[in-house]
């Protein structure tokens, strides 16, 4: 059987302290130990986007990342995301129809929330570039890029 | 304030985009073990063993079962052909033998990795035109001893699964004595379905019956085959339907819900969960079949259609599903939207041993309508004529008809549709006069809404909700999140966020037939009108008689309960319901509704499962390539769709249908390979090989809505999810060989095929 260990991360603002065991993903430490089922198990390769979160700040698929290396990091989760500018990007997607069966969603939402931290006002060639890492099915992402077009326009929220 | 044609936000939005959604994969019960499926290795053989015996002692298993732990039966959505686990033979790689449920997922598959499998590998039967050869080895021995799920036997064949074809008689005269012949063969591939939320079920066995829970499209359908797979009455499941990530056909028939539920009995009721990895979801999906289809034409010396011969092959796969009903296509397609004269047809569904097909949006249309427009502009390449006039020229018209005799009142929309196009993208001839590798794509399409009966009930709440049991299920489309709470608040003169749609139940629900075929907001919206009307009814009688006044006085205006000629409300629904509640019998209505059946020939053909085109929609689509000729990567810049909707509802969901189904389609066009090795195993049999379509492929899709009133939808819309997805590969091929000067004829169009085109001579 895999060793089991202990490790302690910072999961959306809060210390967490829980049991990793061998190889397990960071994705399956978030939806089963942590509850944190928002973040999405599409396709467990790492192409899918559905499991993205931020590692201390940076956007990852979180089933292709081993639990034991987020030890003493900071991970945000889709609950977790609740800044002015998380809100904006959420509000945007909702009021845009960039939502469809909504199982992309989270995972677009946490990748758009580091993108637009970074890069003030992006172009859309550089937005659907920096979609290209989330598969969603239904959409066609025109709806979600005209939402983070929207946000660009309206200038950012204050932090 | 009207709530009809605008872009309400969907009731589901903010869930979704918290992440608070609860989908299948996500969905746990108390005690649950974890399911895992044995599946065939290999594509073809004789079972000649499965020994449980050593994983039924491994750590954390409390059942393992194989079929000679569930009922002797076949099952099967058409034909009853399909046992849950493989019998004496294997029919294609990933077919179910045993099931084992343990404690943990880990335990689970260390169980099944255990499990004694003896098979008899024999080459597999892949080829479409073999299979179907006399000679060739059957699929299935058995066949002839199979029924159907219900009604009578249909025209079939050994590894013809299902047939349907037309001959009037006199076709082969008129090809001989043509001015002209055309011919072409074109071919597809299958297209995986890729809803982002693999396949999954949570099964419960307890008080001799079972409840399923599953995101799927059709709850009654699941419903119906877990209790034949378990030879059990229908009731005795239970199918609650939880949120759908994504089902686009691949959710309408069973697939891990039987043998979650017969696990769960064997481990003494406990819940059983079983949840397809994306590997096993693709490798084993009910995929749009792939194709070969054959087409000619027959032509007068002025370049007039004298006659059409189309014979299709169509991959049923190694069970049937419902691709019976499939082989109507090649019928129904080889001779629509253009005069082609005389038509004999021949569709024939061969069984195979690969993975089953079955339905994914649009079912075979996209194939039947890439080989006749493919055909249509090679025709215009032979008589050097222009691909639009020529279409125009021979384009159908009202009063045209279907190949079954069905008479098209409102097909002028068509010709609406290419005016509409060349408003804002004026047509330019030939590639020869611009920019080289650029290219062209012109197409158009009639198509249906799925016509099955759809119902719900509602009743008025103390605060006024409106609160709705339905079996319908929203699928992402926006359905129930928006269509049915606008058509009910419009109806009833409340807001659309007093409208609760609770999610399927097949217990609590009436029959409703599943989100497929663009049926929901319209044949659902149509029962809708009646369960208002009726509780509408009540609340004014209610209100009268509070009143102490006539009801035929009173009207609902803006959630205000009016009398004639006041203009301030005397009270609100909720205050009716109260009083009703409480007072008088709680305030509810239902309604059922289905699409009417259309007039039609029944001798026009032999075996047509599939008759007619209910509230049949028109549609034109345009798309621009540019080809690299050193890669040979095309890049649709520019896709354009004039489509007839109705009267639109939800503006923003009938954009999201039309934008995300033209982008399934290009995936289908241009990326979305899936071959066969010669062992039958599938080659792109994951996410990074089987390439669906990205943010920057996908260029934004011009929609002109061509509104016209539709008598059979509630406020005159019709179904619009399903049909954009049927151009793309149509239009796209025919661009891309208009920007090589080649031709094309298969889809994906991949690079290969792109750069081996432009290779080659022709």
């Amino acid at each position: 059987m895999a060793t089991t260990e202990s490790i302690t991360a910072t999961v959306n603002g809060r210390v967490e302290t829980f049991d990793v065991s061998g190889l397990e993903s960071l994705m399956d430490v978030l939806r089963d130990t942590l509850h944190l089922s928002g973040t999405k198990e599409g396709c467990r390769e790492g192409e899918c986007g559905a499991c993205t979160v931020l590692l201390d700040g940076k956007p990852i698929n979180s089933c292709a990342y081993i639990a034991r290396a987020a030890a003493g990091r900071e991970i945000e989760t889709i609950e977790g995301l609740q800044d002015a500018l998380s809100l904006r990007i959420k509000q945007a997607i909702v009021e845009a129809s960039g939502i469809q069966c909504g199982y992309c969603t989270p995972g677009i939402v946490v990748m758009l929330s580091a993108f637009l931290r970074r890069i003030e006002a992006p172009d859309e060639a550089l937005i659907r570039e920096a979609l290209s890492g989330n598969i969603c099915r239904c959409t066609g992402y025109s709806q979600i890029v005209d939402a983070v077009l929207r946000v660009v326009h309206e200038g950012a929220p204050a932090a | 304030m009207s709530h009809i044609g605008i872009p309400a936000i969907r009731s589901d939005a903010w869930s979704k985009v918290n992440g608070e959604t609860v989908y299948t994969y996500d969905y746990k019960e108390a005690g649950m073990l974890y399911g895992v499926l044995l599946r065939s290795p290999h594509a073809a053989g004789k079972l000649l063993g499965c020994d449980l015996s050593k994983t039924r002692t491994m750590p954390g298993v409390r059942a393992a079962i194989a079929a000679a732990d569930v009922p002797a039966v076949l099952a099967g959505w058409s034909m009853r052909d399909t046992p849950l686990f493989a019998r004496d033979r294997v029919r294609y790689i990933g077919e179910p033998i045993a099931a084992v449920a343990a404690d943990s997922l880990a335990e689970a598959r260390a169980a099944v990795a255990a499990i004694g499998l003896e098979i008899e590998p024999h080459p597999p039967v892949l080829d479409l035109e073999a299979a179907i050869l006399p000679g060739a080895p059957l699929v299935h021995p058995e066949w002839k001893d199979y029924v159907p799920a219900a009604g009578s036997d249909f025209l079939r064949n050994g590894n013809v699964a299902a047939e349907c074809s037309a001959d009037p008689g006199g076709i082969d005269a008129i090809f001989e004595a043509a001015a002209l012949v055309v011919e072409d063969v074109f071919t597809t591939q299958r297209q995986y379905q890729a809803y982002l939320d693999p396949k999954s079920a949570v099964a419960i066995y307890r008080g001799g019956r079972y409840t399923i829970h599953t995101g799927h499209q059709f709850s009654f359908n699941v419903r119906d085959r877990v209790a034949q797979f378990l030879n059990i009455a229908p009731t005795d499941v239970r199918v609650i339907g939880h949120p759908i990530g994504g089902g686009f056909g691949g959710k309408l028939d069973y697939s891990v819900e039987p043998h979650a539920a017969a696990l769960s009995k064997a481990a003494g009721g406990r819940p059983v969960k079983i949840s397809n990895t994306r590997v096993e979801d693709l490798t084993t999906a009910n995929c749009r079949e792939g194709t070969i289809v054959k087409i000619r034409s027959a032509l007068d010396a002025d370049g007039n259609i004298l006659a059409r011969d189309v014979d299709a092959y169509m991959d049923n796969g190694a069970y049937t599903g419902e691709m019976s009903y499939m082989a109507s296509f090649p019928f129904h397609c080889g001779a629509i939207n253009y005069r082609v004269g005389k038509f004999r047809a021949m569709g024939r569904l061969a069984y195979t041993n690969t993975p089953p097909t079955g339905a994914m949006r649009g079912v075979s249309g996209p194939a039947m309508y890439a080989a006749p427009e493919n055909h249509m502009d090679h025709i215009t390449l032979e008589l050097g004529a222009d691909r639009r006039e020529y279409r125009l020229k021979h384009l159908f018209g009202n009063g045209d008809t279907l190949p079954n005799g069905q008479v098209l009142d409102n097909a002028e929309i068509l010709k609406q549709g290419f005016d509409a196009i060349e408003k804002i993208v004026p047509w330019q001839g030939t590639a020869k006069s611009r920019t080289p590798y650029k290219g062209r794509g012109l197409g158009a399409a009639i198509w249906l809404v799925n016509p099955l009966p759809g119902s719900l009930s509602m009743k008025l709440e103390e605060d006024g909700t409106v609160s709705v049991v339905t079996a319908a299920t929203d699928n992402g489309s926006g359905a129930l999140a928006a269509g049915i709470p606008q058509i009910i608040a419009e109806t009833l003169g409340v807001r659309p966020e007093q409208v609760r749609i609770s999610d399927p139940d097949t217990d609590t629900a009436a029959w409703d037939g599943g989100s497929q075929g663009g049926r929901t907001t319209q044949t659902v919206g149509l029962a809708a009108i009646q369960g208002v009307t009726e509780m509408r009814g009540k609340i004014l009688e209610t209100a009268a008689q509070m009143l102490q006044m006539e009801a035929g006085g009173l009207s609902i205006v803006d959630g205000q309960i009016c009398v004639a000629g006041e203009s301030k409300g005397r009270m609100t629904p909720a205050e009716v319901a109260v009083a009703a509640t409480f007072g008088g019998a709680p305030i509810q209505g239902s309604g059922g509704a289905s699409l009417p059946a259309v007039p039609f020939n029944p001798g026009c053909a032999n075996g047509l499962l599939f008759p007619f085109f209910t509230s049949p929609t028109y549609h034109v689509h345009y798309a621009e390539v540019e080809v690299n000729p050193v890669s040979g990567n095309v890049d649709v810049t520019r896709y354009v769709v004039a489509q007839d909707v109705g009267r639109v509802i939800n503006r923003a969901c009938v954009m999201g249908q039309i934008q995300g189904a033209v982008a399934q389609s290009i995936g289908y066009a241009l990326y979305e390979s899936m071959r066969f090795a010669e062992d039958g195993k599938i080659i792109e049999d994951n996410l990074q090989f089987y390439r669906l379509p990205l943010a920057v492929d996908i260029p934004k899709v011009e929609y002109i809505a061509m509104e016209n009133d539709n008598t059979e939808g509630p406020f005159g819309s019709k179904g619009s999810g399903e049909a954009p997805v049927l151009l793309p590969p149509a239009v796209i091929a025919a661009a891309v060989a208009d920007a090589i000067g080649k031709p094309i004829r298969k889809i994906p169009v991949t690079p290969e095929d792109v750069l081996e085109a432009l290779a080659g001579d022709e």
